[in-house]
């Protein structure tokens, strides 16, 4: 089997059979329930629109996502340094690429988890809505490559770390950053700095998309733009995971 | 050669720590690198697996430059690094039938039993190497260092925490792929039991710099400083004031104990010594035993504090 198969499937085993791996999909599991129960018990969240109640999920998921990401990202080559498992992988015929790409691919495996845990807290608040496949395909085509850039980006300072805990604080700092000015409100957003964000920002990007497409009932051809950020960031990131290649020194 | 590597540099946080190390390993040969600690063993052992590149040097391991040839060269060679990490949360069988995988291996279970039996594990035992103890942990990273057949197997401290029996028989498997695979062993270990019981040649590494390099013989020739011999005498030794450099320890019957200062050849002693009528009928050696040797070679090179 290929080398970079056989590296992302074992990840992927350690992220569902280790016990640190479960711990993580149950505590966002958890996240998604208190907020989905939040959602029908609350008095002021229970009279919000379904639609802005799908798109509030969306974002939830998007970002507990991407916190995933980051999480998995920056352990994926700094924890296997400080377990000492590295040497032995950079011993083996594996390139220091497929070594790469294979925790990539464990990347990719950890949002489809996370998005198919939250598929059907999806449906228990928006079973009763009119755009819940929208909201699915979109979270699926925005949700993806924000997701991963997020991992890609925590890998790449993960395989230039020493310590998890340095590839995981800029990390988290880059989703607070971009994660941020999406939570601020409208005022900011609609002043010059706020829309420029906003346009810039590919967390901005997919968020307002889940906006426009669930709520608004826009079509795809409108998100494009929004659709090019994300899948730039995805391809920025992606770029930098893979030339840290060189940098996964012992 | 199995291993050849001459004249190593290296500088690390603008500190040298490979200063000029040359090691040659002939083929099927168990070699030995001792040296104190931070003398540069285990930095010399990533530049020979290609996990470091060195400033300046000649490096060539199983023919390959591990500079540029890191993937063959990794396909040729078993390691065994000094810290071995493991995938705590797969068992032993799980871990090595994946790492198997990488070197384009499938195993079967009774394969596997047999990798893991040969460095003395169970492979009916599914727990975690997580609950693994040291020794385990270490054989089975043996396992692993052995599991394609490498060509030449570099192993740091392989015996650290085996017991008495474990370290025996880790011996025995070392000794027993270099005689009858003909499978080159480089060892590096700063336990000189290893060394007495395993390697042919031996190279010592003090601050960075190869200190000696040869077969242990040589090694006690080379730190001839104040050797001591047992002379077996026909008679009772003349009177006469005994040559330059030539001290009497004892004498007591056929036997008499000299010390050598070291600065004169043995053998222009012995000829001093026959020309006195001294009735030499044998001359044995008294070896310090490696550890003296040893220490006496790096305490040298260290110069007077």
């Amino acid at each position: 089997m290929n080398p970079i198969l056989l590296i992302a499937r074992k990840e992927s085993r350690e992220l569902l059979g280790s016990g640190r791996g479960l711990a993580w999909l149950l505590a966002l599991s958890a996240v998604l329930s208190v907020l989905g129960l939040l959602f029908v018990s609350n008095t002021e969240l229970s009279l919000l629109d379904n639609a802005q109640v799908v798109t509030m999920e969306l974002g939830t998921i998007t970002a507990l996502g991407a916190l995933l990401a980051v999480v998995l990202g920056s352990d994926a080559i700094a924890g296997e340094r400080e377990r000492a498992t590295l040497i032995p992988l950079l011993l083996s015929p594996a390139r220091r690429t497929d070594i790469v790409l294979g925790k990539m691919g464990n990347q990719l495996v950890g949002w489809l988890v996370m998005y198919l845990i939250g598929l059907p807290y999806l449906w228990a608040v928006g079973s009763s809505g009119q755009n819940l496949a929208q909201a699915c395909a979109y979270l699926a085509l925005f949700g993806t490559p924000l997701v991963l850039g997020f991992g890609f980006l925590a890998q790449g300072l993960s395989s230039r770390a020493a310590a998890v805990r340095s590839a995981l604080v800029p990390s988290l700092l880059a989703l607070i950053l971009l994660g941020g000015p999406v939570m601020l409100g409208p005022s900011f957003r609609q002043s010059a700095i706020g829309s420029w964000l906003d346009r810039v920002n590919p967390f901005a990007a997919a968020i307002n998309s889940f906006d426009s497409v669930v709520i608004d009932s826009q079509s795809l051809s409108a998100q494009l733009a929004r659709l090019a950020i994300v899948l730039i960031w995805l391809a920025a990131t992606a770029a930098f995971a893979r030339s840290s290649a060189t940098s996964m020194n012992v | 050669m199995d291993v050849d590597v001459d004249g190593l540099t290296l500088t690390l946080g603008g500190r040298p720590v490979l200063d000029g190390v040359s090691l040659h390993a002939q083929p099927g040969e168990i070699y030995g690198l001792l040296g104190p600690n931070g003398a540069g063993k285990s930095t010399t052992l990533s530049v020979i697996t290609g996990l470091r590149r060195a400033a300046s040097g000649q490096v060539s391991v199983v023919g390959h430059d591990p500079a540029r040839e890191a993937l063959a060269l990794h396909r040729e060679i078993g390691v065994l690094p000094e810290r071995s990490g493991f995938y705590d949360w797969m068992d032993a069988p799980a871990y090595l039938a994946w790492f198997a995988q990488l070197y384009g291996r499938r195993l079967t279970g009774p394969e596997i039993t047999a990798e893991l039996a040969q460095v003395g594990l169970d492979g009916r035992n599914r727990r975690a190497i997580g609950t693994y103890s040291q020794g385990m942990r270490q054989r089975l990273g043996l396992a692993r260092a052995l599991l394609h057949r490498p060509r030449l197997l570099i192993l740091d401290e392989p015996t650290n925490g085996l017991d008495p029996r474990g370290r025996r028989e880790v011996h025995n498997l070392l000794l027993e792929r270099s005689r009858q695979d003909g499978v080159g062993i480089l060892l590096c270990t700063h336990l000189l039991d290893d060394v007495e019981r395993l390697c042919t040649r031996i190279g010592i590494l003090h601050q960075g710099r190869t200190v000696f390099e040869g077969a242990l013989s040589e090694l006690a020739t080379a730190s001839n400083e104040g050797e001591s011999y047992r002379l077996h005498l026909r008679t009772e030794p003349p009177a006469v004031p005994l040559p330059p450099g030539v001290e009497l320890l004892a004498w007591q019957g056929e036997w008499a104990r000299i010390k050598l200062d070291g600065t004169r050849p043995p053998e222009d002693v012995w000829r001093g010594l026959l020309a006195a009528r001294w009735p030499i009928a044998e001359i044995h050696q008294e070896a310090g035993g490696l550890e003296t040797l040893y220490l006496r070679m790096t305490q040298k090179e260290e110069g007077p504090a």
